[in-house]
């Protein structure tokens, strides 16, 4: 920090001036080069280098203003667009809007947008824009990717389902799962599809522990005038719905364990069907997982983003249980979601060069930057 | 006299015992080969030769020697256990949607179905093949295939009286504040014409003021019900959603029995023959047996 050392002489001045010029004129080639490859390369590490540069540069100076760029949410939007056209999936339209930042279009979703907001410790939340629902988060620099059970349900099954058919909504969310497949298979990212995970072993546990079995029973009654029935499981341990084409819809606990965890679980024959593909297309379960959404509701499992104490030796990412619920988290999400706009830009400013800019560091050069 | 007599007695008696003896002996060593080689035909005819010779050979008349019989009485546990192995896995076909429960030797429990909630619905009688229903149970099972020829359902009536009395306590709730402002203006009515009462009132103020009294009683009622009425609601949609599931369970039990036999009528006929029937399939099976020895 001796950069911030008050120099009284002229010549210091203008050696100060001479060295700022200097090192944002470098730092201008540096990102052009940047945005070059971000736009251009075909490779899916390059690019992935090049969005996570961006969103870390600073064109911010005391004495030069460039003129306007973009903020990393557009990076992360132009990272998701061109990743996507790599991979020839033509159904998500990355577009600049008329305040400089790059949004989504998916067809064929016609009545909304789609934009990233960044939040503090990095991540960024890919979030629908009448609804502010984040639908999944992701973190380019620890590469992790987590649908958000709780905001898919909002938007999708609460609200988009009433303006569009399910297979309509089943075509949107397409692109989604799709682009967090790339991100695994290309780039080695650790994946959480969440709800909407195909695999038939996959169970989403209950948010709350204790499950009153008169919710099930009207489950069961609602099925007294289809063709579909609810089961018994052995040992008394849940029930199961059996659905068309052998789509088993199970909520049940494993009788083994002692903590009798409920959860929602989803087999079928080809392993393509999502307990979200299950609200999406049978109204019978929709209404009845609506009707009782505070008992029904699944956790969402996080990923951990390493905080400020084990930055250093634990970036892995890890699955905690049981806390943030996906309660927790859309509410997070919604309430705090304008607040992270305006944290980020201060942060931006105050970021220097370091790499992970933890809250702390940051609060500490905010002070610093106020006090000169 | 008397002695030879006796003699003679006595040798007609031994010859009676050897015989019987005999007759107890060979039906024993029949029973236990029939057991050794799992003939389960030839152990129902021997545990019901007049049943077996009426309904598999159509002989009728044909009585059972119940001297013999009761010798394997105190075994009819044990006999029901071990024929039950191939009834139920006949019963597992032909009834797909009944479970059984064995809770204590040779004694079987009928559960109706493997849904979500379902009927205990009566003993199954290995020995006899044939189902001991709970008349209770069978007898709604039985109203709720009337009914359903009349598109209606077993608890229909009852779930529509307890549902618009509901609606009616929820009004109770709703007109909270109606209730109030009719109770205060008629207070002002009655305050208004106790000011001419007295020893002189008119039998019109009379009646006025009797009439105001009874009204201000009546929304007093309705004020001390609507009071409760929510924890009756509550209460009530509980008894609703279990007359719902009762509703639900016999739907699924009609859809099994259609699946399977088309109708009640046919379900009942299948019952009636259950004991033929299966004989029979035993048989079958046992000529298949057979013609695999022969093959060997």
């Amino acid at each position: 920090m001796t950069s911030n050392k008050i120099e009284n002489s002229p010549t210091a001045k203008i050696n100060a001036l001479s060295d700022s010029f200097k090192h944002v004129l470098e730092r201008g080639q540096q990102y052009v080069d940047l945005l070059d490859q971000l736009a251009q390369t075909d490779d899916a590490e390059e690019l992935l280098a090049a969005a996570e540069k961006l969103a870390e540069q600073d064109l911010h100076n005391a004495f030069i203003d460039f003129p306007q760029h973009y903020q990393a949410a557009d990076y992360c939007m132009l990272f998701m667009g061109r990743l996507l056209e790599m991979h020839n999936v033509t159904s998500v339209t990355v577009d600049e809007n008329g305040q400089h930042e790059f949004v989504a279009m998916i067809d064929p979703l016609e009545d909304t947008s789609f934009k990233f907001v960044v939040s503090d410790n990095g991540e960024a939340a890919f979030t629908e824009q009448t609804q502010q629902q984040p639908l999944f988060y992701m973190n380019l620099e620890q590469r992790l990717f987590q649908f958000n059970n709780r905001a898919l349900v909002n938007y999708f099954i609460v609200y988009a389902l009433k303006k569009h058919s399910d297979l309509e909504l089943r075509d949107a969310i397409k692109p989604l799962i799709e682009f967090a497949n790339e991100l695994a298979d290309d780039l080695n990212f650790t994946i959480n599809l969440g709800i909407l995970n195909t695999a038939n072993n996959q169970r989403f546990k209950l948010r709350e522990p204790n499950l009153q079995l008169t919710v099930i029973d009207r489950l069961f009654v609602k099925t007294g005038e289809t063709d579909y029935m609810l089961m018994n499981l052995p040992q008394n341990s849940g029930a199961e719905l059996l659905l068309d084409q052998g789509i088993k819809f199970d909520l049940s606990f494993d009788p083994d364990d002692y903590s009798q965890e409920w959860a929602f679980q989803v087999k079928d024959p080809g392993e393509q069907v999502s307990f979200f593909d299950i609200l999406l297309h049978y109204t019978m379960v929709r209404q009845w997982y609506l009707a009782d959404r505070d008992a029904l509701a699944v956790r969402s499992d996080q990923l951990i983003i390493a905080d400020d104490e084990d930055a250093d030796n634990d970036q892995l990412a890890a699955t905690i249980p049981p806390e943030p619920t996906e309660e927790v988290m859309s509410t997070t999400a919604v309430d705090e979601g304008p607040e992270d706009d305006a944290d980020n830009d201060s942060e931006a400013a105050a970021d220097e060069d370091s790499e992970a800019v933890t809250d702390e560091e940051a609060t500490e050069q905010k002070k610093h930057d106020e006090d000169d | 006299m008397a002695n030879e007599n006796q003699d003679s007695k006595a040798v007609d008696v031994s010859q009676e015992i050897k015989g019987r003896i005999e007759t107890k002996v060979k039906y024993l060593q029949e029973l236990d080969q029939a057991i050794d080689q799992h003939r389960d035909r030839d152990v129902y005819r021997l545990l019901d030769n007049q049943r077996y010779a009426k309904e598999i050979e159509h002989r009728e008349q044909q009585p059972n020697d119940e001297g013999v019989m009761s010798l394997v009485d105190d075994l009819a546990d044990q006999l029901s256990s071990y024929l039950s192995v191939n009834l139920i896995k006949y019963l597992g076909k032909t009834y797909p949607f009944f479970y059984y429960e064995e809770y204590q030797t040779g004694h079987y429990r009928i559960y109706f179905g493997n849904w979500w909630d379902r009927r205990r619905f009566g003993e199954l009688d290995v020995l006899n093949v044939r189902f001991s229903f709970d008349q209770t149970e069978y007898e709604m099972l039985n109203k709720s295939f009337a009914l359903a020829r009349k598109n209606k359902r077993y608890n229909s009536d009852r779930i529509n009286k307890i549902s618009s009395e509901n609606d009616r306590l929820q009004d109770l709730i709703d007109h909270q504040r109606e209730r109030e402002e009719k109770r205060q203006h008629i207070q002002e009515e009655l305050k208004d014409i106790n000011s001419h009462s007295g020893l002189f009132e008119s039998s019109r103020n009379r009646a006025t003021r009797e009439e105001l009294v009874a009204q201000l009683q009546k929304l007093e009622d309705q004020e001390s019900e609507s009071r409760t009425a929510a924890q009756t609601i509550k209460e009530n949609e509980q008894v609703v959603l279990a007359l719902s599931k009762e509703n639900t369970i016999l739907s699924y039990e009609q859809k099994s029995i259609i699946d399977t036999f088309g109708s009640f009528e046919d379900f009942e006929l299948a019952n009636r023959n259950l004991y033929a029937d299966y004989l029979k399939s035993l048989a079958d099976d046992k000529d298949a047996g057979k013609q695999v020895n022969a093959n060997d």
